[in-house]
């Protein structure tokens, strides 16, 4: 057992810590109950607080996990004109104090104890913390109840008396006056809040502002970024303690850090001479010699960070008032960078949605509401985005009566800037009628048009270009590294797949394409399509693939079908394909049907 | 522990406990039942002396009551000090045990 006598703010105080064994209860007790007599208790208040001390102790020991036994319990006792409090901390699992005990029946040889605390005192409170619980015992005292000792006080007795009755009023206005100093930081902070200054800045002041209510030197604020398990500086009082981040590391027995210590075993660590720093702990080495303290703030049991709080000039340690504020002030600033962060989010999730809306909406105006139509032949296009909006988009430019020119293509990349090139591309595409009928050499225009553009952000595009003359009965296609040309002919019951070499467009600036020509023989079916269809996968996995989308297409001029009906039949044959799956990509074609 | 024993009759008379706590009622309960010859049927606990008692030591005199009983006997706590007294009363144990001041 180990005793110390100290002054709280409450009164004057005992502190005692005995190890967990229960032939120290009755010694811890009785240096009590000789501390308390000399607070001139009277002998039923000295009785009735050893027993309720006894009893809690008995309970601190009786019920310690037996990884705590190693670990004291600790015992104050504070004595204050006003009454006493017995403050017992113990380290068992802890349980639900019971608001009132009743006796058990009268032959059980247990269980007591409780109904004897509650008995004794006047009030008491149990609060449980994460393996050490605190048991608060109060006990008023009585005017005048010893008043036969108060007639015989010396003049000595009365002058110490009112030192500690001074002494006590002015630990008093002290805590009461951090109290107001946190309450109105906290509401000039809160007023602040939602301001145009950031959440760091925000932080810096609040926390400079602790300095000087806890008189205190330095400061480092550490934060745990989304998804890390690091402890990062945020803010601290000055550039030489903008120091390296901290892995929090498993297990954390052995860190050097009482930051990483604090932060994952969930503990305020208190730093002085006697207890220094470990040596290579980082903030030993930044601020040696320095006393303080390290306390972590959760958000539930997630960890927002640690902030240290440390004192270089002043020797003296932080008073119970401090310790206080600077609890006051790290649970504040961990609400408000939980809010921020929770904001954030927030804001990201709806600049997401907002950015894919305005995609789609781009990608919607690309389309044709009606598709142009040739002497005999029908058109149908098809284009279904995916969650994550891409840039496929197809397009008919009508050249002539008997001819025009079919266009598909998928920008890569997603949201806004692949839709806004999808919208350039259709532009440039429709803007320069003279190359329509030469796909190759239009190709290489837009390419050279597009390429400083696509290449700054890194994005390129495939596309396909098919002139279509039905008088003549013939196409020409040129191809910028997009998939191939699907020609279907009835009378061989024969896909013909129209590759022509090229590049996608912004990957060189001067590239050349080559095109490649085709007879429109009778009944033959033209399909462009983008790679979201042959990469389509069913829910065990498997592609759609090009052999089944050339299976569905040989057989397609056997029922007579318009492109229209084609459409329908391919767009039901992707679903039930796809049955229970989530598009990963979008899904365009073309069909063209005599 | 330290306490005085002595027969009389069917009756064995404990005395100069000190204390009953936690640390010390496991201990005086199987000394007393130690004592306890197979004719001997009440215990008389002198308590004039016995400066602390909590809830572990009423649980020792409880014991001790039932073992008594078992031999139709009974325990009798002598001179209880004020605080030991009050503490009996608090727990309604004075209506199990015969408390006897001389």
């Amino acid at each position: 057992m180990s005793e110390s006598p100290g002054r709280s703010w409450r009164g004057i105080a005992l502190r005692l810590s005995l190890a967990c064994d229960l032939a120290e209860v009755l010694p811890a007790i009785r240096a009590v109950r000789g501390f308390l007599a000399e607070q001139g208790l009277g002998e039923k208040e000295l009785a009735a607080c050893e027993l309720a001390l006894a009893e809690a102790c008995n309970n601190a020991i009786n019920y310690a996990s037996d990884a705590a036994r190693t670990k004291p319990v600790e015992v104050e006792a504070i004595c204050s004109t006003a009454g006493i409090e017995l403050l017992v901390n113990d380290h068992t699992p802890g349980f639900d104090w019971p608001k009132r005990v009743e006796l058990p029946e009268v032959e059980s040889e247990r269980g007591r104890g409780l109904f004897l605390i509650q008995s004794l005192m006047d009030s008491s409170e149990y609060f449980r913390g994460c393996q050490e619980n605190l048991l608060r015992l109060r006990k008023n005292r009585l005017p005048g109840a010893d008043g036969a000792a108060a007639a015989v006080l010396s003049s000595e007795e009365v002058s110490r008396r009112l030192a500690e009755s001074e002494q006590m009023i002015s630990d008093m206005a002290e805590e009461l006056s951090s109290c107001y100093e946190s309450l109105s930081a906290i509401f000039r902070y809160s007023a602040e809040q939602g301001k145009t200054i950031s959440l760091q800045d925000f932080s810096r002041r609040l926390l400079s502002d602790l300095l000087r209510i806890a008189a205190a030197d330095w400061f480092v604020l550490r934060l745990v970024p989304k998804e890390q398990a690091r402890l990062v500086v945020f803010t601290a009082s000055e550039a030489a303690l903008d120091l390296e981040p901290l892995d929090l590391p498993d297990p954390v027995r052995t860190a050097d850090s009482a930051e990483v210590r604090s932060g994952t075993n969930r503990v305020d660590i208190w730093f002085d001479h006697q207890k220094p720093l470990a040596a290579t702990d980082p903030l030993a080495l930044a601020k040696p010699d320095s006393l303080g303290l390290v306390h972590p703030f959760y958000f539930g049991d997630t960890l927002i960070g640690t902030l240290t709080l440390g004192k270089t000039v002043s020797r003296t340690p932080f008073t119970a008032a401090q310790t206080n504020v600077v609890h006051t002030f790290a649970d504040f600033l961990a609400i408000q960078i939980v809010n921020a962060r929770f904001q954030e989010e927030q804001v990201n999730s709806l600049l997401v949605a907002r950015d894919l809306q305005i995609a789609k909406n781009i990608q919607r105006s690309l389309l044709l509401k009606t598709l142009p139509q040739l002497p005999g032949f029908g058109l149908a296009g098809y284009c279904e985005s995916a969650r994550q909006v891409g840039g496929d988009f197809y397009d008919v430019i009508k050249l002539s009566d008997n001819s025009l020119l079919l266009i598909i293509a998928d920008v890569m990349g997603k949201g806004i800037p692949a839709a806004m090139f999808a919208a350039i591309l259709r532009s440039l595409l429709r803007a320069l009628p003279e190359l329509t009928s030469q796909p190759s050499a239009l190709l290489a225009r837009v390419n050279r048009l597009l390429f400083d553009e696509l290449s700054d952000v890194d994005m390129f595009i495939t596309a396909q270009l098919v002139y279509v003359d039905v008088r003549e009965r013939r196409l020409i296609t040129a191809s910028a590294g997009h998939c191939p040309l699907l020609l279907a002919v009835a009378n061989d019951s024969l896909v013909k797949t129209l590759s022509p070499e090229g590049m996608p467009l912004g990957i060189l600036p001067d590239t050349t394409f080559t095109d490649e020509s085709a007879v429109l023989s009778k009944n033959c079916r033209v399909l462009l399509y983008t790679d979201g269809l042959t990469e389509a996968r069913n829910r065990q996995g498997d592609l759609f693939g090009q052999e089944r989308l050339i299976e569905w297409l040989r057989q397609s001029p056997l029922s007579q079908r318009t492109a229209e009906e084609l459409k329908e039949n391919l767009v039901a044959e992707l679903t039930q394909f796809q049955a229970n799956t989530s598009l990963k990509d979008d899904q365009t074609f073309l069909i063209m049907a005599e | 522990m330290n306490i005085k024993v002595q027969i009389q009759g069917d009756t064995l008379n404990v005395g100069g406990v000190k204390e009953l706590s936690a640390a010390n009622a496991n201990a005086f309960r199987d000394q007393v039942r130690g004592s306890l010859a197979d004719r001997l049927k009440n215990i008389d606990i002198d308590l004039s002396q016995t400066m602390f008692l909590d809830s572990c030591g009423l649980g020792a005199l409880i014991s001790l009551h039932k073992t008594a009983c078992t031999r139709n006997g009974a325990v009798r706590l002598l001179n209880p000090t004020p605080p030991v007294q009050q503490i009996l009363e608090l727990t309604r144990l004075h209506r199990i045990f015969e408390i006897v001041k001389k």
